[in-house]
């Protein structure tokens, strides 16, 4: 088994900003040769790269800019955000196997200043041949479609969306990296705002970002000898579910659920032995805020469709039951494509978060929702 | 400055009763009818005008003498500002009682609401919306909230390119989308075991069949559920838009644009197709289409018999001056035109109480004029479009 066999050594990231103003190839460079400085090791020290098949920075590009040599390991995850932890999975299967030491996962994007993810897009794939004729065109009106079943198969408001976006605000706004610094929000803010795709409101939707992260990943034992302490990977999930669609899984009995996720989670807590009441805080994917509630519900947090209650009286924020995204998320941070909530997770390991919440359980991390999709369950070193 | 004057207008309450020129009388109502090729009967047999003409008896005609009316002075006041170019963007009359001949009506008018500066699609704009009420005597025999748009016209408009996206046809779905393209919903059918599935693909997921057939579906269903989108814009399409996912009859699920008041889930809809794409309707009894060809002579016939003497709706070449393709057809007509279609599908004894309408894109002369509706609870939904797009839409409200 994998469990515990690799740790996350280093991470590193640009600013997050809505103009990087430079190529996605520098911000790639200078991510990773921050996580690399992080982890007190050099680039001649990697010997694999891992992205997501969206990323526009082909390894040996960005092996060349770096000045790392030879490459043992090069591959890619698809389906968008769903990548996020599916990368550093593939890390830990390549270091536990013996064919790379030092793996970096990095993400780059100019998501904000180049194409916009959030606009009208045209997919050449034959699935979305099915969606975006009939409007459904933008990710926010395809999650809308399961959201709106989910306010009705559960009696939720929309009210119970505008919470989760109201804990990423209180968040962020302690949070110096945060686009959203400063600027917490309350939940008149959210019913002021204006409809994108209903039942979604603007402030149920996750910014656009630009910016990039990197993580080191490397065998434990060699981790334990680096500067850093060690952010073990007790489990490392890929989960795809029954009739999978990217982004409009309406064929499926339930609509309103994310199966894919409870894939993920099942393997999580098998591999790692822990349970979810373990769990000290959760970065959970958050470009629409309905998959938060979602998640929770699919993870075994709480029952299906109980998940309003468990977030109300501020059950997701710093100090509630279960600290949703302490960093602010991607509604609160950034959207680096789930990325920056892995080194959220790192920093909660080592004690060195701004929002850091106390306790010693392990933090999960959750990938792009609504998609197939990954997750991993990070602990200290005993 | 805009909202001194908006205060005044507004602490002034409605303006003195303003007579007509002439008593409600039958040779208008002959003109009027037969300028929209209007034959319903009923309205000579009982000596009454038809309700959407009752604006007609208070327009101020070729040469009006200037007056206080609320709607001209925010009008002057926010072109004075900036606010160049108007549209019409609302009408919703409500009649009370049909206008008898040989009466004589008076309106009132009083600004209700100023709303802006707004962004919108055609630039920053200010809404004006008046409330007018007709009389007879004392007694109000109707009323009409109008509302205008006046805006500073972006060089950039936010306006979606007309191509619509279109589906991705391949080997394993072209029967549905040639289903579309022949007005059949198909659904695919294993030609095995006889499991229906949507989206379709080569292989049957119950017995791994490779023998793809398919049924055509009654077209009927229930949501399942909705969105309403609004933003960003989206290519060949005016939001807001409703998409809907609704159950077949037949067990399987379909994604269809949905045309239609507000739906809840659990509505039963049934589909039709509009330019090879299938779209969701609610199940209720269907009027139209009717077709109209919109000639110069309708719109230059229809704006004097509805007594509009503005230059675009009968001079060319202002029309074209005034950045028009044409001339275009004048809103009390459009009104006119969405009666006709509603009482000459429910039949001439239908009285008409309401009829509320937004306006769209203009009716240029030429083009081909549309006409749909869907019975409902509430009344009659009317839409009326042009290749161009949406001119009218709207309720109609009739008597039970």
């Amino acid at each position: 088994m994998i469990s515990r066999t690799a740790a996350i050594a280093g991470i590193g990231a640009t600013e997050f900003s809505k103009d990087s103003g430079r190529s996605e190839l520098r911000l790639a460079v200078e991510a990773i040769r921050a996580a690399l400085d992080d982890a007190g090791l050099r680039p001649a020290d990697v010997s694999g790269l891992v992205t997501f098949t969206m990323d526009n920075n082909s390894e040996i590009a960005v092996a060349r800019e770096l000045g790392i040599g030879e490459l043992t390991f090069l591959t890619r995850i698809g389906y968008g955000g769903g990548a996020a932890c599916a990368i550093v999975q593939q890390a830990v299967l390549a270091v536990t196997a013996g064919l790379a030491d030092v793996v970096v996962c990095y993400r780059a994007l100019n998501e904000r200043s180049g194409r916009r993810f959030g606009q009208a897009y045209a997919s050449p794939d034959t699935d979305a041949g099915w969606h975006v004729p009939a409007g459904l065109a933008t990710p926010a009106a395809q999650v809308a479609m399961v959201a709106r079943r989910y306010l009705h198969d559960h009696g939720a408001s929309t009210d119970d969306f505008g919470r989760v976006t109201v804990a990423a605000r209180r968040h962020a706004a302690t949070n110096p990296h945060a686009w959203f610094h400063g600027r917490p929000i309350t939940l008149d803010d959210h019913r002021a705002s204006r409809w994108i795709a209903e039942p979604l409101r603007l402030l149920d939707c996750c910014q656009e970002s630009d910016g990039a992260v990197a993580v080191v990943v490397t065998g434990v034992e060699r981790a334990r000898d680096l500067p850093r302490p060690p952010a073990v990977i007790a489990a490392a999930a890929q989960g795809s579910g029954p009739g999978q669609f990217v982004m409009t899984s309406y064929y499926r009995p339930t609509v309103a659920g994310l199966p894919e996720i409870a894939v993920t989670g099942r393997q999580i807590w098998e591999q790692s032995g822990y349970r979810p009441a373990d769990v000290r805080t959760a970065m959970l994917y958050d470009h629409f805020t309905p998959y938060v509630l979602m998640q929770l519900e699919e993870l075994g947090f709480c029952a299906p469709g109980e998940a309003r209650h468990l977030i109300a009286d501020g059950g997701i924020e710093q100090g509630g039951r279960l600290p949703v995204n302490p960093h602010g998320g991607q509604l609160g941070e950034a959207y680096i494509h789930g990325m920056n909530g892995i080194t959220e997770a790192v920093r909660q390991i080592r004690g060195t978060a701004v929002n850091q919440v106390p306790g010693g359980g392990p933090v999960l991390v959750t990938a792009g929702t609504g998609v197939p999709t990954s997750a991993l369950l990070l602990e200290a070193t005993p | 400055m805009i909202e001194e004057v908006v205060a005044r207008l507004t602490a002034a309450g409605a303006t003195p009763a303003r007579a007509g020129r002439d008593p409600v009388n039958l040779p208008m109502i002959r003109t009027w009818l037969e300028a929209m090729g209007d034959g319903n009967p009923a309205y000579e047999q009982a000596g009454v005008a038809p309700p959407a003409m009752i604006q007609v008896w208070t327009m101020r005609g070729l040469a009006p003498s200037p007056v206080d009316d609320p709607l001209q002075v925010m009008s002057e006041l926010l072109d004075e500002s900036g606010y160049r170019a108007v549209v019409a963007t609302d009408s919703e009359q409500v009649y009370h009682r049909p206008l008898r001949l040989g009466e004589t009506v008076s309106v009132r008018s009083q600004l209700e609401a100023v709303v802006g500066p707004k962004r919108t699609s055609l630039g920053e704009g200010w809404f004006v919306t008046t409330l007018s009420t007709w009389l007879v005597g004392d007694e109000p025999v109707g009323e009409m909230r109008f509302r205008i748009l006046r805006y500073k016209p972006s060089g950039n408009p936010d306006r979606p390119a007309t191509e619509k996206l279109r589906p991705m046809i391949t080997a394993d779905n072209a029967a549905f989308w040639e289903g579309a393209a022949a007005g059949e919903l198909r659904i695919q059918k294993c030609g095995e075991c006889g499991t229906m599935r949507h989206p379709p693909g080569p292989a049957c997921p119950q017995c791994g069949s490779l023998k793809p057939e398919y049924t055509t579906a009654e077209g009927t269903g229930r949501i399942h559920s909705y969105v309403v989108h609004h933003h960003p814009p989206v290519p060949g399409r005016r939001a807001p838009y409703t998409v809907a996912l609704v159950d077949l009859t037949e067990g399987v699920r379909v994604v269809a644009e949905y045309r239609g008041p507000r739906p809840e889930i659990g509505d039963p809809v049934r589909v039709f197709f509009d330019d090879g794409l299938p779209v969701w309707r609610p199940d209720v009894e269907v009027l139209g289409p009717w077709a109209l060809e919109v000639t110069p002579t309708l719109i230059v016939s229809t704006a004097l018999a509805t007594r509009d003497f503005q230059n675009v709706h009968h001079d060319r070449d202002a029309a074209v001056r005034l950045g028009g393709k044409d001339i275009f057809l004048n809103i009390l007509t459009t009104t006119g035109l969405v009666q006709r279609f509603v009482t000459d599908a429910l039949g001439p004894d239908t009285r008409v109480r309401g009829i509320r309408i937004r306006l769209g894109t203009p009716c240029h002369a030429y083009d081909t004029l549309t006409f749909t509706g869907q019975v409902l609870p509430h009344g009659i939904e009317v839409a009326g479009r042009t290749a161009a797009g949406v001119h009218v839409s709207g309720t109609v409200e009739v008597a039970s």
